[in-house]
């Protein structure tokens, strides 16, 4: 075979593999664009303004909604379109399909508004009057009476009433004080949209949940991990640098010490959700349950820290990551040259200052390095959280004015659990997915960035050594 | 999973600082106000419908918050018990045991009370034929045992005559995981006790089985009647009668839907004793037609008129 | 007697102070080690009390969910091996230095993307479009790399100026377009073919010809998403081990006539081979262990079923949805502590095997770069 066609074996061997292998990692380059641009583009257009449109049917019915998507219809080969028809209080549901084909016409009229309202959510269709202190304002007026009146805090708000009409022409009378967000998308100017659009990304960063989690923020998630991180790298920087420097400067390199390193190791590859069943069965159930039992017998059965909390989730994810500071540590260590020791014995000193003014301060970037890695790792890990402590909804935060002031037995919030809470747990699965984008663009980016900055404390530090060797 | 509540009255914080794990100990005192905090333990499902309460008992009287602990239900008799909470929501009435333990341990019964009603759905995707199912079908469809009194499973489309052309294949079926109270209700009412099949996708929460049944033209699954959307169809289920009966508002208000419940919540009120003003607001906030609102708010069943008005009568 | 160079009443101290710290820090170092070596101790010990429950039960209550961690990893590992592998290959021994500098963070980025959010996108995305488009997805299994290969055909057929404008060292960016265009023309081409050859619908004919049943979340899905997760930490080993082969090899192997592709398959290959292995099995330990991709995109049903359309249920994802609301001390709790367990002693047997594996290589390579 090989004899035979000779120059169709060294075209496929030096001509076409590499190609393959080119094309990997092409592949992985597209794949990883493809999954950054959908979460950009969903996460950051759930916010933008979105037009609404206003459909009739061939049936003579009107809608008035948000389209979402278009979906083939089963045996036939037209498409149904998803709108987001709000109005839940009257129609019964948020959403309607409705078959391309039944559309006899559609427009995009500049009068359409859109409430946010509680209880019921948002509601779409027309402002017809606004009745406020006997006076009754209609048109531009109560778009403009609406506006200010929601820019007040609550308590400054006069009270009335808003006159609305459906898409169907019935009227409805809101109350001005269940109105949270007054919207005119289609009205809007491309700034204003830009504007609004700002305003709602910063809602959704500074807000707490509201109506169950399908609205508003996801402060208290990002409050809640971001403590969480920093609990744990409390921890989890002090004793993995201990065990790096017994490991690499004080215990004899035998055979021992060299399994040691290699379980340490290991530990980085175990699977997180083992680190999780641990923290349940160790930290939960022995220590925290002892705990109770000790202090807080007068609480039980309902437990205190016999239960997931705060503190066991940040020693959990901090004996998660007790590996990788270890490492990053030791290699930082392994790098200083054994001539710096030598030098600083030389001079009389003992072993402690040995370590305290010459090793550690070179190794110091490496440390860095290695807790950024660790914080990078522990803020995307959900599962061992999902058995240590993390919560659907903690309506106490775990830091406030009550003393102790910082509540390590309080259950929190995760953006990553909230990722997963919103899209599996939620409400309404078509309403959270936007949501669950904006979510999932927040976690990516944070962990990213996190990332990022270990890549470049390292780049920096490997020059610097470049420098002083 | 329990509760981590902090009981009003006196209590004893530890605090670990660090690793260093120093524990101090304090007494605070407490606050008695109309606010204050109002605590409650208790099911999961109810989360989103006790939480809508306390928002708007909160835009009412901004002193008043309430934290809730969603749990599961089983989490709530335990907390009733043991004073955690005075206010346990349940999605299931308390068995014997969990009654059984309060009066012992304060000398006479919970006070049950009826807040909402509810009901477990079986859905198909919105452009199936079906409509329309008996309880022996949901039973032969779901179930490896057959303890509702089917001939014989059911494990494709075309074994059903609305479905004979389309769509086609196995039924693709989902669920609730083990430990959700959902996979626990369905498996005692709809399937007669008996065993769930094994090719059941158990989905960790109830919207996903929505998601996944609306994506999917072959799929069949359960989930509670708040979850409902238009991606899906809710399918009628005949009654001893013989008469289909569609998971309408008023087919589960009158009880006519054959997997419809109510919803509790359980109080600790000693007789002849009144309530404090908070707990006293929210629950006059649950039976007033607002509180009701927000149950079908929150995609929930309101209760009859009749049986509003009956429990408003309480002390 | 020394001269002394600081008061003498402070020697002692520092001697002193010196034992203490040195001390300290060996019961720090020491303490930490015990506590990783506690997870083991723990997880078997509350395994124990299973023997008294009898074993029937346990095997088969949990071979389903080891059979289903088995096949999601080595669905994943399908997925991920060629295309990690290749890529490694690719930029160790193809890719011009300062492509790669920028390309090998990049693609080691990857590996940050937190598993809920591809397990999210995997289920609620994915799932749903591969069900409605199971041919275009087939299709673009098949398609991608016939497209590349029909790249590297064209390249050779092109002008030489073309050919200096896009090197082969470049590839790795400018096929970038080339394959989403082909990945366009194959989703395209789909329906058609799906209308001609496979009678209008590939699941009716998988389900009439074959019996073959097909669930929304499957092994192919879970394949793709957790093979995607793991690619960066196959790609960055095997990359490194690769990209370590002392050059001397390579240029000897060229030296003697071999193309670059030959040298890489005849001595690079070979030489870096443990490396390579090690990477996978990383890979593997990874694949095993990954929950949330499971939890979300597997649809969960413990079934024996070698079918990749079939869902599969894993340990990891039974851990995390169950045990918060088992009892300790029941059943179930011990039962699912085995399968951490399980997964543990399988995850710490293929990662130290890789980490052997790997420090052997290093000595080869010290012994190679310092005989040459």
């Amino acid at each position: 075979m090989r004899r035979l066609t000779p120059r169709l074996y060294n075209a496929l061997h030096s001509g076409l593999w590499p190609w393959l292998c080119a094309a990997c990692v092409a592949l992985s380059l597209l794949m990883l664009t493809a999954l950054l641009t959908l979460l950009i583009t969903r996460g950051l257009g759930h916010f933008w303004p979105a037009t609404l449109e206003e459909v009739t049917l061939v049936s003579g019915d009107v809608v008035i909604g948000q389209p979402v998507r278009e979906a083939p219809l089963p045996n036939a080969d037209s498409l149904e379109r998803l709108y987001f028809t709000g109005n839940r209080d009257i129609t019964g549901a948020n959403w309607r399909w409705v078959a391309i084909e039944d559309i006899r016409h559609q427009t995009v009229p500049n009068d359409l508004i859109r409430l946010e309202r509680s209880p019921w959510g948002d509601f779409l269709g027309r402002l017809t009057a606004v009745e406020s202190e006997g006076q009754r304002l209609t048109g531009q007026e109560a778009w403009a009476f609406v506006n200010n009146t929601l820019a007040k805090p609550a308590s400054q708000r006069p009270a009335g009433q808003l006159l609305l009409t459906t898409a169907d022409g019935q009227t409805l009378y809101q109350s001005l004080d269940s109105v949270t967000h007054f919207q005119t998308p289609n009205a809007m100017s491309w700034g204003q949209k830009v504007v609004t659009w700002g305003q709602r990304i910063w809602q959704f960063l500074s807000e707490g949940p509201r109506a169950a989690n399908t609205g508003g923020g996801v402060w208290p998630a990002i409050f809640g991990t971001v403590l969480m991180v920093i609990l744990m790298s409390v921890i989890v920087t002090p004793f993995g640098v201990l065990a790096a420097i017994y490991l690499n400067e004080i215990a004899h390199q035998n055979r021992l010490t060299h399994l040691v390193r290699i379980g340490v190791r290991n530990l980085a590859g175990v699977p997180s959700i083992v680190y999780g069943v641990f923290g349940l069965g160790v930290f939960v159930y022995g220590i925290g349950g002892s705990i109770d039992s000790w202090f807080f017998s007068d609480e039980l059965p309902s437990p205190t820290f016999g239960t997931g909390g705060l503190l066991w989730a940040s020693l959990t994810l901090a004996l998660l990551t007790l590996p990788v500071v270890i490492v990053a540590t030791e290699e930082g260590l392994a790098r200083i040259p054994d001539t710096q020791r030598e030098g600083a014995v030389a001079l009389g000193a003992t072993r402690l200052e040995t370590l305290t003014r010459v090793v550690l301060p070179m190794a110091t970037p490496a440390i860095l390095t290695g807790m950024i890695l660790a914080v990078a790792r522990a803020a995307g890990e959900v599962a061992p959280l999902m058995l240590v402590g993390v919560a659907k909804l903690a309506p106490q935060m775990p830091v406030d004015g009550e003393f102790p002031y910082l509540h390590l037995e309080r259950k929190f919030m995760h953006l990553g659990y909230h990722l997963f809470d919103t899209a599996f747990h939620g409400e309404d699965v078509q309403a959270a997915i936007p949501l669950v984008f904006a979510i999932a663009l927040l976690l990516v980016l944070i962990v990213l960035a996190l990332n990022l900055t270990a890549i470049f404390l390292r780049h920096y530090l490997r020059r610097q050594r470049g420098n002083e060797c | 999973m329990k509760s981590y509540c902090i009981r009003r009255g006196n209590k004893y914080r530890l605090l670990l600082t660090g690793w260093l794990m120093l524990v101090t100990t304090m007494a605070s005192g407490q606050t008695a106000t109309v606010g204050g905090t109002l605590g409650a333990v208790g099911s999961d499902t109810m989360a989103g419908l006790v939480l809508r309460w306390g928002e708007a008992l909160n835009t009412r009287y901004p002193d008043i918050t309430l934290q809730f602990q969603a749990g599961g239900s089983a989490s709530a008799p335990p907390a009733l018990v043991a004073g955690t909470t005075r206010l346990a929501p349940m999605s299931r009435p308390m068995t014997q045991d969990e009654r059984q333990q309060f009066l012992d341990r304060y000398g006479y019964p919970p006070l049950e009370l009826r807040v909402a009603r509810d009901a477990l759905v079986v859905v198909v995707h919105r452009h199936n034929p079906l409509n329309t199912l008996t309880r022996q079908q949901v039973d032969a469809i779901f179930s490896t045992s057959l303890a509702c009194g089917a001939q014989q499973p059911i494990r494709r489309w075309d074994a059903l005559p609305a479905t004979a052309e389309w769509p086609f294949g196995q039924i693709a079926l989902h669920g609730r995981n083990l430990a959700s109270g959902t996979h626990g209700l369905f498996q005692s009412s709809a399937l007669c006790n008996g065993q769930f099949r094994r090719d059941i996708s158990e989905h960790p929460g109830s919207s996903a089985v929505i998601a996944a049944v609306g994506e999917s033209p072959n799929a069949m699954g359960y989930a509670g009647y708040n979850h409902l959307s238009p991606m899906v169809k809710g399918l009628s289920l005949m009654d001893a009668q013989g008469n289909a009966i569609a998971p309408s508002v008023s087919a589960i208000q009158r009880d006519e839907y054959p997997l419809s419940r109510y919803l509790y919540l359980y109080v600790n009120l000693p007789p002849g004793d009144v309530l404090p003003p908070a707990e006293q607001a929210f629950i006059s906030l649950i039976f007033s037609d607002k509180g009701q609102q927000i149950v079908q708010a929150a995609g929930f069943v309101p209760l009859p008129e009749h049986h509003r008005g009956a429990q408003q009568q309480w002390p | 007697m020394t001269p002394p160079r600081l008061p003498l009443s402070r020697q002692p101290l520092r001697q002193l102070q010196d034992r203490i710290a040195t001390g300290l820090i060996t019961a720090g170092g020491i303490g930490v080690l015990l506590a990783i070596l506690a997870i083991g101790v723990f997880l078997i010990w509350e395994t124990l009390p299973l023997l008294s429950f009898g074993d029937a039960l346990t095997l088969s209550t949990l071979s389903p969910l080891a059979w289903g961690t088995l096949k999601a990893a080595l669905a994943a590992m399908l997925f991920a091996t060629p295309i990690a592998l290749g890529a490694a290959m690719y930029s160790a021994l193809f890719m011009s230095s300062r492509l790669r500098s920028r390309i090998k963070p990049t693609l080691e980025l990857m590996e940050a993307i937190p598993g809920v959010v591809i397990g999210f996108i995997a289920g609620l995305l994915l799932a749903p479009w591969v069900e409605r488009n199971l041919t275009s997805t087939l299709l673009l299994i098949m398609w991608l790399p016939l497209s590349a290969a029909l790249a590297g055909g064209l390249w050779h057929l092109a002008v030489a100026r073309l050919r200096k404008r896009l090197p082969l060292s470049l590839a790795g960016i400018w096929l970038i377009p080339w394959l989403a265009c082909m990945a366009a023309l194959a989703l395209w081409l789909a329906p058609l073919i799906e209308q001609h050859w496979l009678g209008g619908d590939l699941r009716r004919l998988l389900d009439q010809r074959y019996g073959l049943d097909y669930a929304t979340r499957n092994a192919l899905i879970v394949g793709i998403a957790m093979g995607f997760a793991i690619i960066p930490s196959i790609y960055s080993l095997a990359e490194d081990a690769l990209a370590d082969v002392p050059h001397s090899l390579m240029e000897g192997a060229q030296a003697l006539g071999a193309s670059r592709w030959q040298a890489l398959w005849k001595v690079a290959l070979p030489t870096a081979g443990p490396g390579v292995f090690s990477a996978v099995m990383i890979g593997a330990g990874r694949a095993v262990g990954e929950t949330m991709i499971v939890l979300m995109a597997s649809g969960n049903t413990a079934l024996f079923s070698a079918s990749p359309f079939e869902g599969l249920r894993s340990f990891s994802a039974s851990i995390a949805i169950e045990l918060p609301e088992a009892t300790p001390g029941g059943l179930t709790y011990h039962l699912l502590i085995l399968a951490a367990l399980a997964l543990f002693i399988f995850t710490f047997v293929v990662n130290t095997l890789a980490e052997v594996v790997r420090q052997r290589l290093r000595r080869r390579y010290q012994r190679l770069g310092g005989a040459l």
